[in-house]
């Protein structure tokens, strides 16, 4: 189905988020052709999840529109949705790459009228919102969804549920017959901007994520903060539905942690400060307390630490908390530690915890895996021997999107030199 | 603790040089996750992360003569849990030892119980549960002695209901002196001997 012409002056770019999008834009901009080719439904990544950016704390949405007109005009720029790359032979200037696009079951034709949904009755753990709550299996993965159309799950596809679906559908969207198909690409050199994964929380198991309802993680925050979240972006106790007094947040949750991931994630002590502004915004009497190793607020961003620290119902307690335990009656949750700077133990109660978690490098999973270089964490490490697949973004390191930005516009600029060497 | 402190690095520089895992503690970042879970903080004079901290101050007698290095009970909560993969029970089993060693015995108890322990399993390769007690016990003294008997009677009937004590006395293991030899080798490492 995919008629995608390319050559080996053409350049491949994995990976729809911001960084996968800048090294697109910039890249093709400078008058190359690029294939971006991205696993979701849509364009955007993990900042399509969060409710505000800091330090400026304003929406994410604001700067993906821009990105997206710039794609919109730039005929040099192909881009796929629920596509994977499943291949990759060659070297440098020459490349073989395989991509398999999963099927939508919905077409083009899509307006997003809605319809298709209103028959539908079944649904699914929405991913979106990290399974907090449930959509229909015909759905819009979120309102600002890059391309604007809707997918049909799987488990619908085959059945009288998707017929309905067909049916309903004026516009001839609905395409039960998709199938997933493969495609080949010539390209000179490859972007690898696959991004991360929030670490797993309940691996950390003594605190019980998973297990007690009012322990989140930080990426779940983002989401009850935000207005097209489960909760309409009220911030909420998930056991009972009431809105939290007392809240505590628990950095390097799973990082800088040699059973855990041993490295700084970078930006987890930065979302918790931003996080305590989303409450404050909501609940002016709010307790916040941070427990923490220590604050890694780095150079520029250390402003918005000398922010947050005029608000005087949020505090800073030097501890790494070493155990939670749930009160099941009420569903709050008994902190204990120790205060590293009065050497005190701690065992406070709070009513909803944030766990602080960190990001895991989306790595190259592919069997034979192309020859590039690996940090002992599992980053893309530079390597000037091994040239013609770049890392961009978080696989190079956790940071933020500005630094992501910059990053992926410099991996445009080495792709663009593996084309000009040949 | 107070806040401005000057280090001296005398003490922790003997604590690497002398005491067993001594050297794990300069990966320690003071994250007081291990004093934070040991179950026995509510006892401990210091809590382990404090024992590292005061170690970097130089605090020499205060550490050697802490409690808390003699009452870690080897449940590995700490070591299991640290994120930087320090034994922090090997660390404080190095401190009580080296403490000893110097002649300091702040838990007089605590050290007779493990000189005791020691000796009987180089005896019989294993524990006997009334004849290591009665030795613990009567080391302070024949009126200490029954005093502490009557005070664990208890326990001692209900080990022996569940059979977990004989009345006859425990007989040696097969192969005691290839156990021995083991032991002999630890005690000439550093690692236990009956000076603990
Ligand atoms: C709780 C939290 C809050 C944050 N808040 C902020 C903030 O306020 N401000 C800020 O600047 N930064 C923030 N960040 C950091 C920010 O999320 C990252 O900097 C940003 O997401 C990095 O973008 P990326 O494109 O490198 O990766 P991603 O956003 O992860 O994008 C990668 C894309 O690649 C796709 N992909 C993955 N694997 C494949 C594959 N095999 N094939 C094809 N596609 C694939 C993914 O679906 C995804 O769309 C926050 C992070 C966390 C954890
Ligand atoms: S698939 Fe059809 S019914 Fe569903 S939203 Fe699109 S146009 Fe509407
Ligand atoms: S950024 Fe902060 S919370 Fe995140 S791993 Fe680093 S120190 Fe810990
Ligand atoms: S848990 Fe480990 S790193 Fe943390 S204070 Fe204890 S010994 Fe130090
Ligand atoms: S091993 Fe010893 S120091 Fe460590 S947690 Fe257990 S009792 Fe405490």
């Amino acid at each position: 189905m995919a008629e995608v012409e390319t050559t080996n002056q053409s350049i491949l770019v994995v990976g729809g988020g911001m960084s996968g999008i800048t090294a697109a834009l910039e890249a093709a901009e400078a008058g190359h052709n690029v294939v971006l080719v991205e696993k979701n439904p849509y364009l955007g990544g993990r900042v399509t999840q969060l409710y505000q950016y800091f330090p400026k704390l304003c929406p994410p949405n604001c700067g993906l529109e821009i990105n997206f007109r710039r794609m919109k005009l730039n005929p040099k720029i192909r881009f796929f949705t629920m596509a994977e790359v499943t291949g990759i032979s060659g070297q440098e200037g020459d490349y073989d790459v395989t991509v398999k696009l999963a099927p939508r079951y919905v077409n083009e034709k899509c307006t997003c009228c809605g319809k298709c949904a209103e028959v539908c009755e079944s649904e699914i753990d929405n991913p979106f919102n990290f399974g907090m709550d449930k959509i229909k299996a015909a759905y819009l993965p979120h309102e600002f969804a890059f391309p604007m159309r809707y997918v049909l799950d799987p488990t619908i596809s085959g059945t009288e549920e998707g017929k309905k679906c067909k049916e309903a559908c004026e516009y001839d969207a609905v395409d039960l017959e998709m199938k997933e198909t493969t495609f080949d690409l010539k390209v000179g050199a490859i972007v690898w901007a696959a991004g991360w994964d929030p670490y797993d929380a309940s691996r950390v198991e003594y605190y019980g994520f998973g297990e007690y309802k009012n322990v989140i993680t930080n990426v779940m925050m983002e989401r009850l903060a935000s207005p097209n979240g489960p909760t309409g972006g009220k911030i909420l106790r998930p056991s009972d539905g009431k809105e939290p007094k007392n809240v505590a947040f628990i950095q390097c949750a799973g990082s800088r942690d040699e059973n855990h991931l041993p490295y700084c994630s970078g930006i987890c002590c930065l979302a918790s400060m931003k996080h305590s502004t989303y409450l404050r915004e909501q609940y002016p009497d709010c307790d916040v307390t941070i427990f923490f190793i220590d604050i890694r607020a780095l150079d520029r961003l250390e402003d918005f630490y000398t922010k947050v620290q005029g608000d005087e119902k949020l505090s800073f307690i030097k501890s790494k908390i070493a155990n939670i335990s749930e009160d099941e009656e009420t569903g709050d949750l008994l902190l204990e530690g120790e205060n590293t700077n009065t050497g005190e133990q701690i065992r406070t109660s709070f009513d909803l915890v944030v766990l602080a978690t960190g990001m895991v490098p989306n790595k190259i999973e592919i069997e034979p895996s192309p020859d590039v270089s690996y940090d002992e964490y599992g980053f893309f490490a530079y390597d000037p021997e091994k040239t013609g697949i770049y890392g961009a973004g978080c696989v190079r390191r956790p940071t933020d999107v500005a630094s992501c930005v910059q990053d992926a516009t410099g991996a445009a600029l080495k792709a663009i030199q593996s084309i000009a060497r040949r | 603790m107070e806040k401005n402190v000057n280090y001296d690095p005398s003490f922790a520089q003997e604590v690497f040089e002398n005491v067993d895992a001594g050297e794990e503690i300069k990966m320690c970042m003071n994250c007081g996750v291990c004093a934070g879970s040991c179950p026995l903080r509510f006892n401990m004079d210091y809590p382990p992360r404090q024992i590292f901290q005061m170690i970097r101050l130089g605090k020499r007698e205060e550490v050697l003569n802490a409690k808390s290095i003699m009452l870690c009970t080897s449940c590995y909560t700490c070591k299991v849990r640290c994120p930087r993969s320090i034994p922090v029970i090997d660390v404080m089993h190095g401190l009580a030892h080296y403490a000893i060693k110097q002649g300091i015995l702040t838990r007089r108890d605590t050290a007779n119980f493990g000189r005791e322990f020691w000796n009987q399993v180089y005896r019989l390769g294993r524990i006997d549960e009334k004849d290591l007690p009665r030795r613990v016990f009567f080391a302070a003294g024949f009126i200490e002695g029954i005093k502490s008997t009557l005070k664990y009677l208890d326990m001692g009937l209900k080990l022996l209901l569940h059979r977990r004590m004989k009345l006859l006395p425990e007989r040696k293991i097969k192969g005691i002196q290839s156990l021995r030899k083991m032991l002999d080798k630890a005690e000439k490492m550093g690692k236990g001997g009956a000076a603990a």
